[in-house]
C-alpha cells in the first residue's frame, strides 16, 4: 500500500446548502479522474482540528472549501500556503471554529505543515439546511474541478480521465436508498 | 490562473453561540445563552428510510460525527427491538472510546488550555527548571530538557518574526495568569505533542470505522466489518493489533501528560474550584454496553439533584423508562412557533424568529428538561454518577485526581470541588483515563470472542407494518446525546436529536430556570470587562460546541463593549 503524500480535501457540510461545495467538488472530480496511489481524494466534512492528521502526514495538499467574500455566488478564488498564513487566526471556541488556517498555524509552529498548499475557495450563495446546491454555485462546480486538475498537475501529478465516467450525483442529494440489504 | 494575496475568512458555518452577562462590581450577577443559528436538520430525515439514518446524522456536526451515527442506529434498534451481535458492540465501543479520547484531548490542549496557560511568558522559561520540575510529577519521556529547548526556541524564533501563529490574540499578560514560566513552557510542549495523540486515536477510528471522519463501518443491526483473521481486506489479527498499539501509546500520554498536566493547572489555579457550579443536577446516560440489547454496561448513568450523591438514581438500560419518560424539550424562550415543553416523539421544529430579547425569546436552542429540571451534563455528570454509584475505575482515577491535586495544592480535596469550572476539566480527564481502561478491556473482549470462532457481525432489521417509536442514548464527550424516531411502514415519520450542548447552552424555560451555561456564569468574577478571560474559562469548560461572542453589558444595561471570545 502506498502511502498518500498528496491529498485533495473536500470540507464543508453537504447538509447546509452551498457549505456542501466542497465535497460535491471532489465528488465530482473523482468521477472524472484517476489520480495515482500516493494521492489521496477525500471528502472531510466540517473536520475542525480533525484536519490536522491530514495536513500533517501530507507534502501538498489541495483543499476545496467555500471562502466568505462580496463577490457574486459560484465566483472561484485560489489561494496558495502563504495566504492563509499572513491573518490572525480567528476566535478559538469550539472545536469548529479551529479551522483550516488555525490548524495550518498550529502545524506551522509545530514544524509540521505542508510545504504547499492549494486552496480551491468558492464563494457561497446560500447556506442553510438544504441537500442541494444553489444554481450559481451548482455551475461552478466544473470550474473548480478544474482548478483542482490544474494544481495537481502544477505539483506534477499525472492526472487521467476516466475513460468512462462515474454517475455525477453525490450520494446526499440521491433519492436512492444507500444502504443496501445485506 | 490568478492568485490572490488576501485570504477572505474561510468559513465553517457550525452555528454561534452568543453570551450576554451583566456585570455588578467585579462580579458577573445574570447571563443569558443563545444559539445563532437555525438548523433543524431533523426535517430533511422525514420519508427517508431509517437503516440510512445514520449516515445523515454524523453530519449534523463536523467534529461529533462518529457520536449521532451509534445513537442513530441505537434508535431504529430499539424500535424494531432489535440486538446486535457481542462483535459489533464491542467495535462500536471502541469506536466511540478512541473518538472521546481524542475529542477530549483536543479539547484540553488545543481547545482551552490556553485560558489558563500564557504562551508568551514560557519565553522567560529556563528549560533545565522546567526539566526538573517535570521529572519530579512525571516520568513522560517527551519532558527532556532538550525538547523543552527546542519548543522555546522555536517560539522564540515566531516572536522575533512577529508572527505568534496560532497563539495570537490570547490573553497574554493577563492579571488572571498566574502560572510560573517553566510550567507554561511545560504546557505549550505538551500542547505540540498532543497533536500526535491526536492522530494516534483517530488512527484507531479509521482503522475500525474505514473512514474518518465520518465512518463508514455502521449498520442497523451491527456493524459491517468483516471478520476474517486471515483475510487481509478484513478486519484481522494484524488490524487488531494494531489498534491495541495505538490504545497504549494513548494510555502512555493520558496517564503521564494529560493527567498531570490537569491536576497542576487544578492546583495552582484552585480559585477556580470555587467558581462556575452553576446547576448541580446531573445527568449521563450508561454506556459501553458489554451485552448483546443494552442491559449491562461497563459506565454507568443516572442521575443526581441537588448535588446530592447519594441520591443518585440510576438509569439502567436502552429501554429504561425512567430516561424515555422524563425527556421533554421546551421552547418559551426558543425562537419556534409557540410555548410548549413536549416529549421528542411529540415534538415538531417550526422555526418563528423575532428580534433577540432576553425577556422573551432569544436563541434558536431549545431547553431539554429532566421531569422538569434543568439538568447539566457532560463528562463531570458522567463521573459524579458513577463515583456516586461506586464504579470502580471512576473512585480510582477521581481519588488519584484529588490526591495529586491537593499535594500540589497543599490542601485535602474532596469530590465537592468538582462542581465547579475547573472540575469540569478535572472529570474530563477522570473520564479519559477510564475510557482508556475500557477500550483495552473492550478490545479484549472482542479478540477473545473472535477467538472463539464467533464472527457474527450483524443481525437483519426487519420493518413491520404500521408505527414504532424507539430512542438511542450515547454518553457523548459533550454528555448525554438521545436520537428519538417515530417510525411509520418503514419510513421515518419523525425524528428529534437532544443533543449534549443543547441540554448545557439551551435557554431559561417556561418557570425562567436558567440553563447550565447561564447558571455556572453567576458569581464569576472578571477583573476586566474588556477581557472576559474568566468568562470564557467557564464557558469552555462545558467544551461548548458552537461558535462564541461575548457582550459585557454594565450594570444600566447599556453595553460597553463587545469582546469576541478567544
Amino acid at each position: 500500500m502506498t502511502t498518500p503524500t498528496i491529498y485533495v480535501l473536500g470540507l464543508g457540510n453537504v447538509l447546509m446548502g452551498d457549505d456542501g461545495v466542497g465535497p460535491a467538488v471532489v465528488r465530482a472530480f473523482e468521477a472524472e479522474y484517476i489520480v495515482p496511489p500516493d494521492v489521496e481524494v477525500v471528502d472531510l466534512g466540517t473536520p475542525g482540528l480533525d484536519l490536522s492528521p491530514w495536513l500533517a502526514d501530507a507534502k501538498r495538499v489541495i483543499i476545496v472549501d467555500t471562502v466568505k467574500s462580496d463577490l457574486p455566488p459560484g465566483t472561484l478564488r485560489l489561494y496558495k500556503k502563504d495566504d492563509l498564513l499572513v491573518r490572525s487566526p480567528s476566535p478559538r471556541v469550539s472545536p469548529h471554529d479551529p479551522g483550516l488556517k488555525e490548524t495550518l498555524l498550529a502545524l506551522e509552529f509545530a514544524g509540521r505543515a505542508p510545504s504547499e498548499i492549494a486552496l480551491v475557495g468558492v464563494v457561497p450563495g446560500v447556506i442553510e439546511m438544504n441537500l442541494e446546491l444553489s444554481k450559481p454555485v451548482q455551475a461552478a462546480i466544473p470550474k473548480a474541478v478544474h482548478a483542482v486538475v490544474a494544481a495537481l498537475e502544477r505539483f506534477g501529478v499525472d492526472v487521467k480521465e476516466r475513460p468512462n465516467p462515474l454517475g455525477q450525483q453525490a450520494w446526499w442529494a440521491s433519492n436512492k436508498l444507500l444502504v443496501e440489504s445485506r | 490562473m490568478s492568485t490572490h494575496i488576501t485570504v477572505d475568512p474561510v468559513t465553517r458555518i457550525e452555528g454561534h453561540l452568543r453570551i450576554d452577562v451583566e456585570i455588578d462590581g467585579g462580579v458577573v450577577t445574570k447571563a443569558w445563552s443563545s444559539g445563532q443559528m437555525f438548523r433543524g436538520i431533523e426535517r430533511i430525515l422525514q420519508g427517508r428510510d431509517p437503516r440510512e439514518a445514520w449516515i445523515f446524522t454524523q453530519r449534523f456536526c463536523g467534529v461529533c460525527t462518529t457520536v449521532h451515527a451509534i445513537a442513530s442506529v441505537r434508535a431504529v434498534e430499539n424500535a424494531l427491538k432489535l440486538e446486535i451481535p457481542p462483535n459489533a458492540q464491542y467495535i462500536r465501543n471502541l469506536i466511540v472510546a478512541a473518538h472521546a479520547m481524542h475529542d477530549h484531548i483536543v479539547h484540553f490542549y488545543q481547545l482551552s488550555a490556553l485560558d489558563w496557560v500564557d504562551v508568551v511568558s514560557a519565553l522567560k522559561a529556563d528549560p533545565i527548571k522546567t526539566a526538573a520540575l517535570a521529572a519530579s510529577i512525571s516520568d513522560w519521556p517527551g519532558n527532556s530538557r532538550q525538547e523543552f529547548q527546542a519548543v522555546k526556541d522555536r517560539l522564540a524564533g515566531f516572536v522575533a518574526k512577529g508572527q505568534l501563529g496560532i497563539f495570537t490574540n490570547g490573553y497574554w499578560g493577563h492579571p488572571a495568569m498566574k502560572l510560573a514560566p517553566e510550567v507554561n513552557l511545560l504546557a505549550v510542549t505538551h500542547y505540540l505533542q498532543a497533536l500526535d495523540y491526536q492522530r494516534k486515536a483517530n488512527q484507531v477510528v479509521a482503522i475500525l470505522g474505514a473512514k474518518t471522519p465520518n465512518i463508514q463501518n455502521l449498520a442497523v443491526g451491527g456493524v459491517a466489518n468483516a471478520i476474517n483473521l486471515d483475510n487481509d481486506s478484513t478486519l484481522n489479527m494484524s488490524k487488531l493489533y494494531q489498534v491495541k498499539d495505538l490504545l497504549d501509546g494513548m494510555k502512555a500520554f493520558i496517564e503521564q501528560v494529560y493527567f498531570v498536566d490537569v491536576c497542576a493547572i487544578a492546583a495552582m489555579y484552585a480559585d477556580w474550584l470555587k467558581y462556575g457550579s452553576g446547576v448541580t443536577n446531573y445527568l449521563a446516560v450508561p454506556d459501553f454496553p458489554t451485552d448483546t440489547k443494552g442491559a449491562a454496561f461497563d459506565m454507568p448513568g443516572g442521575t443526581i439533584f441537588n448535588g446530592d450523591l447519594a441520591g443518585v438514581k440510576p438509569i439502567s438500560s436502552f429501554e429504561d423508562p425512567y430516561f424515555q419518560k422524563n425527556v421533554s424539550e421546551s421552547i418559551a424562550h426558543s425562537w419556534y412557533d409557540g410555548d410548549w415543553q413536549r416529549h421528542p416523539y411529540e415534538e415538531d421544529t417550526v422555526p418563528k424568529y423575532t428580534p433577540y430579547d432576553a425577556d422573551k425569546k432569544y436563541s434558536w436552542i431549545k431547553s431539554p428538561r429532566f421531569d422538569g429540571h434543568v439538568m447539566q451534563v457532560g463528562p463531570l455528570a458522567e463521573v459524579l454518577v458513577a463515583f456516586a454509584q461506586g464504579h470502580e475505575p471512576t473512585k480510582r482515577w477521581a481519588s488519584r485526581t484529588l490526591e495529586t491535586a491537593g499535594k500540589v495544592a497543599g490542601a485535602t480535596l474532596t469530590p465537592a470541588v468538582l462542581h465547579s469550572t475547573l472540575g469540569r476539566h478535572a472529570a474530563r480527564m477522570i473520564r479519559t483515563a477510564v475510557i482508556c481502561e475500557l477500550a483495552t478491556k473492550h478490545w479484549g473482549l472482542l479478540a477473545e470472542n473472535i477467538g472463539k470462532g464467533d464472527t457474527r457481525i450483524f443481525n437483519e432489521p426487519v420493518f413491520p407494518k404500521g408505527e414504532q417509536q424507539g430512542f438511542g442514548f450515547h454518553e457523548a464527550p459533550r454528555g448525554t446525546l438521545s436520537h428519538w424516531i417515530v417510525i411509520e411502514d418503514g419510513k421515518i415519520k419523525n425524528y428529534q436529536a437532544v443533543v449534549p450542548s443543547t441540554w448545557n447552552a439551551g435557554p431559561r424555560d417556561a418557570k425562567n430556570q436558567p440553563g447550565p451555561y447561564e447558571a455556572s456564569l453567576v458569581g464569576n468574577p472578571v477583573a476586566n470587562p474588556e477581557l472576559p478571560l474568566e468568562v470564557l474559562r467557564t464557558v469552555h469548560s462545558f467544551d461548548p460546541c458552537i461558535a462564541c461572542a461575548i457582550h459585557t453589558l454594565d450594570v444600566d444595561g447599556a453595553e460597553i463593549a463587545t469582546v469576541k471570545a478567544l
